[in-house]
């Protein structure tokens, strides 16, 4: 873990986001990586819809304005399935 | 041969509705049942509740479902299992039932499930009421699926939970978090009865197969973990009883 500038421990932060994702009724993701790096913030993980992402985005950026954000969040894809599984 | 659908964790909200709708349509092609393994809704309200009714709702095979733990966010349960119980859904919690297929009767019992962790690395009825209080739920969750699975009547047989009977396909996911995404009961419950195949969601970072302690075979359908609108199973349709 290290600090970047006065802000507090990567930690902290990331498990403030993690929270705020989950426990914010807009949001109420629990499947979203945060991970705080000096480059910024990481994101990663899945979601229902594009909607969802953006707004996952939103909250983010305004609760740590200064902090560059990196997305990596993707649509989990709905089509019909090409293969069954056999199970004898 | 009985050919079962099966998804879990669609979160479904207005923001979602219609992008399942043209694999579904297919669905009757391929399977003779749907399977839903809980977390439905994003919150559990009765408005997110009609979304999945309107999704999931008259496909032309009979759809079963449990809840997960995002359906009872909100408090909404009795509500939300009402507008799915309107639109044909068959809820689950701690029951069963028994669908005429034509490879057979085909009997699935489903419960929500809990925490707890699994065998050797999990919580005890033990200490403070809030410790006993969560450890509690876990145990007659799985109590009251045990009762379920044995109290069918069928030719296959399967369970159907939210949360996971079996930390194998919880691989993917941190360790740390195993305790928060299933139970060994669950599994203990699976074994007490002749059941072909236990599937399971809430581990959207979990992996896709699994066995129980007993040789029952494990599937978690999280939507994240299938990547597709459902997946397929065909099971043989050995006689049980
Ligand atoms: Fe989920
Ligand atoms: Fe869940």
């Amino acid at each position: 873990m290290t600090e970047h500038s006065a802000g507090p421990p990567d930690a902290y932060v990331e498990a403030e986001i993690q929270r705020l994702l989950t426990e914010d009724p807009d949001v109420a993701e629990q499947g979203i990586t945060v991970v705080h790096r000096e480059t910024g913030l990481v994101l990663t993980g899945e979601v229902e819809s594009p909607q969802r992402r953006a707004e996952i985005l939103r909250r983010v950026a305004e609760r740590f304005p200064d902090e560059a954000i990196t997305s990596d969040i993707g649509v989990i894809r709905t089509q019909a399935p090409v293969q069954v599984e056999e199970l004898p | 041969m009985i050919r079962i659908a099966a998804v879990g964790d669609v979160h479904l909200d207005a923001d979602v509705l219609g992008r399942f709708r043209p694999a579904l349509e297919e669905l009757p092609d391929c399977a003779d049942v749907l399977l839903l393994a809980g977390d439905l809704t994003r919150h559990g309200t009765e408005s997110e509740a009609r979304c999945v009714a309107e999704e999931f709702g008259g496909l032309g095979v009979p759809v079963v479902t449990v809840l997960g733990n995002h359906d009872h966010q909100c408090d909404q349960v009795p509500q939300v299992v009402k507008v799915l119980e309107d639109a044909g859904i068959t809820v689950l919690e701690g029951t069963g039932t028994v669908l005429d297929c034509p490879g057979g009767r085909l009997g699935v019992a489903g419960v929500k499930g809990f925490g707890g962790g699994f065998a050797g690395r999990c919580a005890s009825d033990f200490g403070e009421p809030e410790m006993k209080s969560f450890v509690r739920t876990s145990n007659e969750s799985a109590a009251a699926l045990g009762e379920a699975l044995r109290g069918l009547d069928c030719d296959l047989l399967v369970a159907l939970t939210h949360y996971a009977p079996v930390p194998d396909t919880l691989a993917g996911e941190p360790l740390e978090i195993y305790p928060f995404l299933g139970s060994y009961q669950l599994g203990q419950a699976i074994d007490s009865a002749p059941t072909a195949l236990a599937l399971h969601g809430h581990a959207h970072a979990g992996s896709e197969r699994g066995v129980t302690p007993g040789g029952v075979r494990v599937r978690n359908v999280a939507h994240p973990v299938i990547k597709q609108a459902y997946s397929v199973f065909h099971l043989g349709g050995d006689q049980i009883d």
